[in-house]
This record gives C-alpha cells, sequence and structure tokens, in this order.
C-alpha cells in the first residue's frame, strides 16, 4: 500500500471522484478472485499488479517520463507494440472496463454505444485513470465507427495518433496496413526524437514474440483437463499483459506456467464442464461473466477474444535486413488477427472449431458487449458452424453494469445443466 | 472468518516482506488492502493467524517497515 494522492493530484486527476473507484475495488477483488480455492501461489505477483496498477505501476511509469521516455496509450490489439517499444516509448493499454466510466462517458456520447468505448471516453473526460493521464499521445484505429468518432472526441484532451485499418484481407490491403505502420514509425520517431533503427526494430519484435509465448504457454497449459489454473486468474494475468512492464510479466507469467506445469503432473479430475468465450474484449476490471460461470462450478479454458488469444497468436517473423522487410512481417502477423471489423472474416470462425478441438470444450459462450454490431452480426455465422459440429452455443449480449447479472445467471445454468 | 492483514507505508516494503516469506515457506496471499483498514490504495499481506510469531520475528530481523498487523472479522 501506499500514499498516491499527490502522483494523482500531479496528474490532474479528480482525486474526489477516483476514491470512489477505489473504494470499490478491494472489495470486488475479494469476493471474485481472493474466495477462489487452490489458487497458484504464483497468482500472487498478478494480485500485486491488480492491487497497485493505479499505484506502484504509475509511479514505475511517472518514473520513466522524468527519464525522458513518452508514454503511449493504445485500445486495440492492432496497434503493434514493437514500434513504440522501438521508439524508446512505453506503451499502456488504457482503462475502460468498468461501469464506473460509463456514466461521464454518456456525458459526451449517445447512450447507444458499446460500454467500451462509453468507458474509455469516460475515464478520460473524468480525469480518473491515471494511465490517461500520462499519456504523451494516444493512439488509435478505426475498428469500429464507435471508436473511431469517439478519437475525435479524445483528441480535444490529449494528442491523437490515428491508423487506419484496413476491413478487408487482399492483397493491397496487406499492403496498406504497410503504410500505416511506416507512418506510425515516421509518428513515433517525430514524437520521441529516437530513430527506429533495424535492430532495434528486430529487438522489440522478439521481446512481443516472447511474451506472445507467455501467454502461449499459460494457454496450452490450460488444454490440460483439468485446467490448472481457472478461467478468472488466467483472465486476469492477460488483463494485466495490457498495463505491465513487458520484461517482468514475461518472468512471472512463466514462473506460474513453471508452477502449473508441476500441477497438471498429478491431475485431479474434477469433472467440471469446459467453457470456451468468444466474442468481445473484457478491460480490467471486467470479470462479470467469469465469475457467473465459474460461480456455478463450471471452468472457462478459452477466451477467443482480444484480451485472450487474439492477442498472443502467431508470433512476428523476425527475418529480413530493411526496415521494409520488418514491417512487412508486422503487418503480416497484425492482419492475420481475426476481429469483427475484417469482411469476410471466416478466419474466426476456424479459430473458434479449432480451439474447441483443442481445449475439448463442451460449450461454447457467445460474449457480446451491447451495441457492438460486427460481432452482433457475426454471431449468426458462428451459430450455424457450431451447429454444424453439435458444438453447444449460448448468445449473452450485456454491459458492465449488474442489473442483469441474475438473469444471466440463470440461463448460464440453464446452459451448463443442458449440456 | 477471521481474516489477517499487515499494511506497509509503501509497496517495496511489502514486496521485500513477501520474499522472505516465500523463503521461508510460509503461506500469503497479496491482496488489495481493504479500505476497512486504510484509505490508501495498494498492497497489503494476508496471513495465517498460526504463522503470526515467525512473521513477527522476520520483521524484527529484517527492519521490515510495517503500518501494523491488523485483524478482520
Amino acid at each position: 500500500m501506499g500514499d498516491y494522492r499527490d502522483m494523482w493530484k500531479n496528474l490532474g486527476m479528480d482525486l474526489e471522484k477516483h476514491d470512489v473507484l477505489c473504494e470499490a475495488l478491494p472489495q470486488a477483488f475479494g469476493d471474485i478472485y481472493l474466495s477462489q480455492e487452490n489458487r497458484p501461489d504464483a497468482m500472487n505477483y498478478f494480485n500485486y499488479a491488480l492491487a497497485e496498477v493505479h499505484g506502484a505501476r504509475i509511479q514505475e511509469i511517472q518514473e520513466e517520463k522524468n527519464n525522458g521516455k513518452k508514454v503511449i496509450g493504445t485500445f486495440c490489439v492492432f496497434v503493434p507494440d514493437e514500434v513504440i517499444l522501438a521508439a524508446g516509448a512505453v506503451g499502456v493499454g488504457l482503462c475502460s472496463g468498468s461501469q464506473f466510466w460509463i456514466a461521464d462517458g454518456e456525458k459526451v456520447l449517445p447512450r447507444n454505444l458499446c460500454p467500451l468505448v462509453k468507458a474509455f471516453v469516460g475515464a478520460k473526460v473524468s480525469r480518473t485513470c491515471p494511465y490517461f493521464q500520462s499519456c504523451d499521445m494516444i493512439v488509435g484505429e478505426t475498428t469500429c465507427d464507435g471508436k473511431k468518432k469517439a478519437y475525435e472526441i479524445m483528441e480535444e484532451y490529449v494528442p491523437v495518433h490515428i491508423m487506419e485499418l484496413p476491413q478487408m484481407k487482399r492483397e493491397k490491403n496487406y499492403e496498406e496496413w504497410q503504410d500505416e505502420i511506416k507512418l506510425f514509425i515516421k509518428k513515433m520517431e517525430e514524437l520521441t526524437g529516437n530513430k527506429i533503427t533495424v535492430e532495434r526494430l528486430r529487438e522489440t519484435i522478439d521481446l512481443c514474440n516472447r511474451k506472445r509465448r507467455a501467454l502461449k504457454r499459460l494457454y496450452d497449459l490450460r488444454k490440460n483437463i483439468p485446467s490448472p489454473i481457472s478461467g478468472l486468474d488466467a483472465l486476469l494475468v492477460s488483463q494485466i499483459a495490457f498495463m505491465d512492464d513487458i520484461e517482468r510479466f514475461i518472468e512471472k507469467t512463466n514462473e506460474l506456467c513453471d508452477e502449473l506445469e508441476d500441477r497438471v503432473k498429478t491431475p485431479n479430475a474434477n469433472g467440471m464442464k469446459r467453457i470456451m468465450i468468444t466474442g468481445t474484449p473484457m478491460a480490467v476490471p471486467n470479470w462479470k461473466l467469469h465469475s457467473i460461470i465459474e460461480g456455478l462450478g463450471a471452468e472457462v479454458v478459452v477466451e477467443e477474444t482480444c484480451t485472450g488469444t487474439r492477442y498472443f497468436e502467431n508470433e512476428v517473423s523476425s527475418e529480413g535486413d530493411t526496415i521494409d522487410d520488418l514491417v512487412r512481417n508486422l503487418a503480416d502477423r497484425y492482419m492475420n488477427i481475426n476481429c469483427a471489423c475484417f469482411t469476410p472474416n471466416r478466419g474466426r470462425i476456424d479459430d473458434i472449431l479449432r480451439y474447441a478441438e483443442e481445449y475439448d470444450v463442451d460449450g461454447v459462450i457467445y460474449y457480446n458487449l451491447s451495441f457492438c454490431h460486427t460481432y452482433a452480426i457475426e454471431y449468426g455465422k458462428v451459430e450455424k458452424a457450431l451447429k454444424e459440429k453439435n458444438i453447444p452455443l449460448l448468445n449473452i449480449e450485456t454491459d458492465y453494469s449488474e442489473e442483469d447479472a441474475g438473469q444471466i445467471k440463470t440461463r448460464v445454468e440453464a446452459f451448463l445443466e443442458m449440456i | 472468518m477471521e481474516k489477517n492483514y499487515i499494511l506497509f507505508p509503501n509497496y517495496s516494503q511489502g514486496l521485500k516482506l513477501e520474499s522472505l516469506l516465500k523463503a521461508n515457506k510460509i503461506k500469503y496471499v497479496i491482496s488489495p488492502t481493504p479500505r476497512k483498514l486504510s484509505s490508501c490504495c495498494g498492497i497489503s499481506i494476508m496471513y495465517n493467524k498460526e504463522d503470526e510469531e515467525s512473521i513477527k520475528a522476520l520483521i524484527e530481523e529484517n527492519s521490515i517497515e510495517i503500518k501494523g498487523l491488523y485483524k478482520l472479522e
């Protein structure tokens, strides 16, 4: 613990309002996380990271800033961390997972918008997210109309650079994304005054690949029956990945995996139903669906989401001698993310079917944040594909409020009984 | 159920004690500090009552700065 009020004040935060958020967290985390039985000891690091998410981690970021580093906020897994790191900057994922920020978001945005977008705008305009307050620049993208237009509001508060993400996957779109990455490199060089060299970019490609490998190792361990780690704990690891120091995160995630490897040597069958979640992201502290599912005695073994497999699947090749070569490698990897913003997006269905088999799931829950149209429309195709394979599917559309928690619980309970 | 917490003036003292607990194979859980104990954010350490004396000794021997040991019913 510690007293961070001076730091938050210097960041221009609304202390009184932020305190409401601080007040809710220990209880919520205690009820949802610390009440779980038989947690891996190595989760203590992630408890620490969560407890200090607005404290020690922000202090570290301030120290980096004092040493002349720039802080770059991102909001989407398409923004290449490799470029941010190669320019000697710090990348942070931005706050967007709490109901707390919705009311302030709705002051400047229409209400019928996805909670993720409302929350991230609310976090900025209410000055209650210390990550936002630390940012020298925010990097946006054009994955959905809500975010695309929200960045125009964001621009009134903080410098924004937008990357135009193509929405199809033809050869020319891969080239367009290479051009966008080159523009981003130029922007980062201007902002930081650091040249992004081939050597430096190759190093950060390797670093980000090591992070992906650590997460992949964690997910591969969840393929064991039973999984050696709860879905809630795995989700927390993924969420922390967006904020933490990258080298330390890799080290701590690998320590966790070492412990889990010991666990799977002596499996204790628990007969729990194995669930895949597919759909929209779950930013910290959004633990709503996992806590309902696992509270009913099932286990979430994989998330096909941006805070799950889409974040770490596929590595970037570090082959090549020029910036152009490396940019092509980056574009090839990032354009391979199967986000519902693309048309068509058959790759996502292939992923879901493959994961269903690899993780040996008993059922799939489609998680759709309210008003996220691209994912909501894509449900039909996923439903058809899973039906053909006789894989049970439940569709949950929800936001961050707790109002519908009882209803969701009833529906998930019925689903678990059926499968 | 009774829960026992150690609070610290800053997180680095908490992490220092954590590594000692780990090395001495004493069970603990890092937890966000309950609001009932302090309005400051950040970590505290939960421990089992039966380990209290050995933890106190570790704190003493290694000059760990703490804000105190607390109990919540």
